[in-house]
Parts: structure tokens; C-alpha cells; sequence
């Protein structure tokens, strides 16, 4: 059985496309048999939603009269970078409000721009012959900009270690809130439907790939920043930290929905994204990977009370025991929580898959692969020398 | 027997009565003392009390006679349903599973009853649905 992306497009215009979502598909492979089941499912539609540290958005405002060069610029308050033309920025996701920030920062102001609300945009510059103008203060929407997109260095992590905390003080994470004594144990993956993990080795997957990105439209950009393959795998899956998406979407079309500003105490702000891929079932191993369950797919515990990134796991857990709200550990039970949301990442798989069956949304080829064979260095304070 | 939820206000000038022991004493019943503090500007005393419905009631109205500002709560945090995203984050860090996993529409759930204002999930909740009503 081969199937090409032409022919499933063609299968959507026509109206008989089938497609599942990765978690319908487990229990059709399971009652029906990979075979039949490669025979009959078109497409399978992944979602995930969680924290998505490195993600921020391109604005451009226009031109003010008379015309400025932005060299400083904040919305509500938070700093954007405007080392770039005249009236384009940059808003990272987890800038911090100046002065007192009290849990605001650049996520807080995507949500909001998402949202349709207005933005205070101020800016300040030297001054220049083609750009006299000095400062700005005004307001700005998505109605007002020209562009408004988000783009995103590091997305929907293949798989992440899950954290706990061994010491006798609660850490105020990335991973959440972590009580003191292996307290707790905090997760973060939508498992068996998250995009990633249903195609491991991204045989479908690659630059250009169109995807579901915030409750809109979205593209695979380019590799994420610390994409790796080399790590260890169990069912052909890895087990740990791996491949990622540099993923980049027009915000108008997105929603809050799918957009959330996030605060973590002690650690700072982040974005919680919602990012869906669909996955052309070109052949049968292809549709196998996708009826991968949590049971066979497992994620590293970390102790967070180890300030060192040669961290190594204390054990592994696979997603079906962390989804089960208790695990042992030591001979203790300890309970998890889930910093991904898996009813969100259940909704994006299932719009996804209602848009693909309208004819509103076709699959893609990959312009180019991402990369089969990478891995990740490290940063060692080095000489000029040393570091070429 | 009946179980209700206090928030207690003292003015400075009070703070030094023994309520706590004259509640139990006089009135039979059974405290539970989820917060306290004292401030500049007076005491707080968060209390589940148990007791009869009349007793309790008359201990209102000792409360009420010895400056006691009282008040009853039926929720002390509250959940924005709009806010939530349903990671569940919050459910292994409440000590009493008020917030729990309902599966398998992986939705997390709020029993304001089980509450004991401990207010440990509002800084863990992420996206901020979580407040405080006091």
C-alpha cells in the first residue's frame, strides 16, 4: 500500500478523504490491524499544547508622520527588539514587563494582540535626516499593522523529561511547582497525540510542512534550535528530549484558545501554543507509528534540585503511568500533573482533522528535509582560540 | 451537626482574646484553623467550625457582641473557567484533591468543599485561573 500527498489533496476535494486523529487511530489499528488499516485511513491528525518558551512575533506598525527609526521599543511596557528596519520588532514571548512585572511579559502581549485587543506601543530614537522623528506613543492592534506573525525558534519538542525535586524547598521551575521531597512530578507532552512522537524519524515532516499553529495556519520553518536525533529510543521512539519545529503563522486567524499567556512564579513568562501536524499516511509503517500509545512511549524523570545540565534520569516512566495522576517512586507514591494541556491537544487534533475533511485545509510535501543525523553542543567559556 | 466556613476580622484592641477557646468551650465546637495572621492593621482567622446549627449560631452572636468582624464563606478560591486550560498542574499540588483529573475528559475539576484555602495552587497555576476570594 503507497499513497502519495497528491493523491490524498485530491481525495480532500473530492470529499473522501478519512482522516483520524492519533488517538482515534490506536484503538482502529488495534481492533482493525495495521494493514486494513493503512488501506482505509487517509490522513492522522496530531495536536499538542503547552509552554513554548521560544516563540515571539514580527510586528511592523507603518510609518508614523513624520517618519521614525525605532530604536527603542516597548508594547505595554515590555521590550521588543528593534535592531532591525525602521518600524519592524520583534517580542519574545518571555520578555519581562520593565519595573515591576508582576507576572506580564511578552506572551501576555501576543495574547492580547491574538485577542484583538489594543497594544500601548511606545518608541524612542536619535533621530536621523531620513527619520527625524524622536519618540511615539500610541496604540496599535492586529488592525492597525501591516504583518503580525509569529515565529517561533523552538516548537512542539518531540518529547521532554518530566522534573521533580529531591531537596528540601519548593523550586519554582520552568516544569512548574516542585515540592520538596520528590513532592511532586510534573510532565509536559500531549504523548500519544503529539505531533512529533507520531512520526518519529520526520519521514513526513519537514520545511514548508503546513500545520495548525495557535487555531490558524502555520509552516515547519526550519529545524528548532537543539534539534537532535541522537538520542536513545524505545519502540523506535525517542526517550527523551529530540527533534523539534521552528514553526512560523500569520496571528490574525489564531485565537486565544490557542494562545495563552502563561506565568510561571520564580521562573518567568512563557507561551502556552497550540501546534497540530497532520500526517499523510504514505505507506504502513507510516500509519504504525501513529498508533503508538502512551504505554510505549516514555519520558525521563529529572531531579530539578540538581543545578547542572549533565543531569542524569533518575528513571523513566512511560506516558500512561504519568497520565494515571500517581506513579512510585522510592517506594512512595507521588502524584504528577500535566504542564501540557490534553484536552487542548486532543481539541487541535480534532479541528484539525473537521478542516481537512472541509476542504479548507491541504496537506503539503516538505520543500526540503529536516536534518537525519544531529546533535547538540554546549556553550564553555573559551578563548578567541578555542573558539574557532 | 453542621460544618461552615468562617473568616474572622479582629481590630487590634481584640487580638489578644482567647476566641479559639471560648468557641469551644462555650459553644462545643470543633475548630479547624486553615489561616491565621496578625498585621498592623488587625487580625485574620480563617476556621472551619463544627458544631450544632444553634450553637453556632450563638456563637455568631458572641463573635458579633465582642467586635468580631464575621463572615461566612462558601468558597474561598475560585477557578475562571475561561482561564483554565485543563493542564492540571494544580492537581498534585493540592493537599486535599479539591482540584482533580476528570478522565477521560481530561477536565480538570474544582470541589469548592474540599477547599481548605491553603492557596497553594494560585502561584501554581500557569495561565492564572486561580484566585483568591478573600
Amino acid at each position: 500500500m503507497k499513497r502519495t500527498v497528491a493523491e490524498i489533496n485530491q481525495k480532500i476535494k473530492d470529499g473522501d478523504v478519512v482522516v483520524m486523529t492519533a488517538e482515534e487511530v490506536i484503538s482502529y489499528v488495534q481492533s482493525e490491524g495495521v494493514e486494513r488499516a493503512a488501506k482505509e485511513v487517509d490522513v492522522v491528525t496530531t495536536g499538542t499544547f503547552g509552554a513554548m518558551c521560544s516563540s515571539g512575533a514580527f510586528l511592523n506598525f507603518g510609518h508614523s508622520e513624520p517618519p521614525i527609526r525605532m530604536q527603542k521599543v516597548t508594547l505595554n511596557d515590555v521590550p521588543a527588539y528593534g535592531g532591525i528596519a525602521a518600524v519592524d520588532a520583534y517580542i519574545g514571548a518571555t520578555e519581562l514587563k520593565l519595573e515591576d512585572h508582576k507576572g506580564y511579559g511578552g506572551a501576555h502581549v501576543i495574547e492580547e494582540l491574538v485577542s484583538g485587543k489594543p497594544v500601548r506601543l511606545k518608541a524612542t530614537s536619535d533621530g536621523t535626516d531620513c527619520y527625524p522623528r524622536k519618540d511615539i506613543d500610541t496604540y496599535v492592534s492586529l488592525n492597525t499593522v501591516n504583518q503580525a506573525y509569529l515565529f517561533n525558534p523552538r516548537n512542539a519538542y518531540q518529547n521532554y523529561a518530566a522534573g521533580t525535586n529531591s531537596s528540601d524547598r519548593t523550586l519554582y521551575t520552568y516544569m512548574g511547582k516542585l515540592l520538596p521531597g520528590y513532592g511532586n512530578i510534573t510532565y509536559s507532552s500531549a504523548g500519544q497525540l503529539s505531533p512529533l512522537l507520531n512520526d518519529p524519524t520526520l519521514r513526513t515532516i519537514g520545511i514548508g510542512t503546513r500545520i495548525f499553529l495557535g487555531g490558524g495556519v502555520g509552516y515547519v520553518a526550519w529545524e528548532g534550535t537543539q534539534f537532535k536525533t541522537n538520542v536513545e529510543t524505545k519502540f523506535g521512539v525517542p526517550m527523551g528530549g529530540a527533534r523539534n519545529l521552528a514553526t512560523i503563522g500569520d496571528m490574525r486567524g489564531m485565537s486565544p484558545e490557542f494562545v495563552r499567556a502563561l506565568n510561571l512564579p520564580g521562573y518567568g513568562v512563557s507561551l502556552a501554543l497550540g501546534v497540530g501536524v497532520p500526517i499523510p499516511i504514505l505507506d504502513q509503517e507510516v500509519l504504525k507509528a501513529t498508533a503508538i500509545s502512551d504505554e510505549q512511549l516514555f519520558a525521563p524523570l529529572i531531579d530539578y534540585s540538581t543545578q547542572s545540565r549533565n543531569r542524569k534520569p533518575i528513571k523513566h516512566f512511560s506516558y500512561a503511568e504519568l497520565r494515571s495522576g500517581r506513579v512510585e517512586l522510592f517506594g512512595k507514591e507521588v502524584r504528577t500533573s500535566s504542564l501540557s494541556s490534553y484536552l487542548k491537544a486532543r481539541q487541535i487534533a480534532e479541528t484539525l482533522a473537521e478542516r481537512i475533511e472541509s476542504g479548507e485545509f491541504l496537506l503539503t510535501e516538505p520543500v526540503a528535509p529536516l536534518p537525519a543525523d544531529k546533535g547538540v553542543g554546549t556553550l564553555e567559556v573559551r578563548s578567541k582560540e578555542e573558539a574557532v | 451537626m453542621v460544618k461552615k466556613k468562617f473568616l474572622l476580622g479582629f481590630s487590634p484592641d481584640i487580638v489578644n482574646e482567647p476566641i479559639v477557646y471560648r468557641l469551644v468551650r462555650d459553644y462545643d465546637l470543633k475548630i479547624n484553623i486553615l489561616r491565621a495572621e496578625v498585621r498592623e492593621v488587625g487580625g485574620r482567622l480563617l476556621m472551619e467550625v463544627e458544631g450544632k446549627a444553634s450553637n453556632i449560631k450563638e456563637a455568631a452572636r458572641y463573635l458579633n457582641d465582642s467586635k468580631v468582624d464575621v463572615q461566612e464563606l462558601v468558597t474561598y478560591v475560585e477557578k475562571n473557567e475561561e482561564r483554565c486550560t485543563h493542564c492540571g498542574m494544580c492537581i498534585s499540588i493540592c493537599p486535599v484533591e479539591a482540584l482533580t483529573m476528570d478522565r477521560p475528559a481530561w477536565k480538570v475539576r474544582y470541589d469548592s468543599e474540599k477547599c481548605i484555602a491553603c492557596g497553594m495552587c494560585i502561584d501554581a497555576c500557569p495561565p492564572g485561573a486561580m484566585k483568591f476570594r478573600i
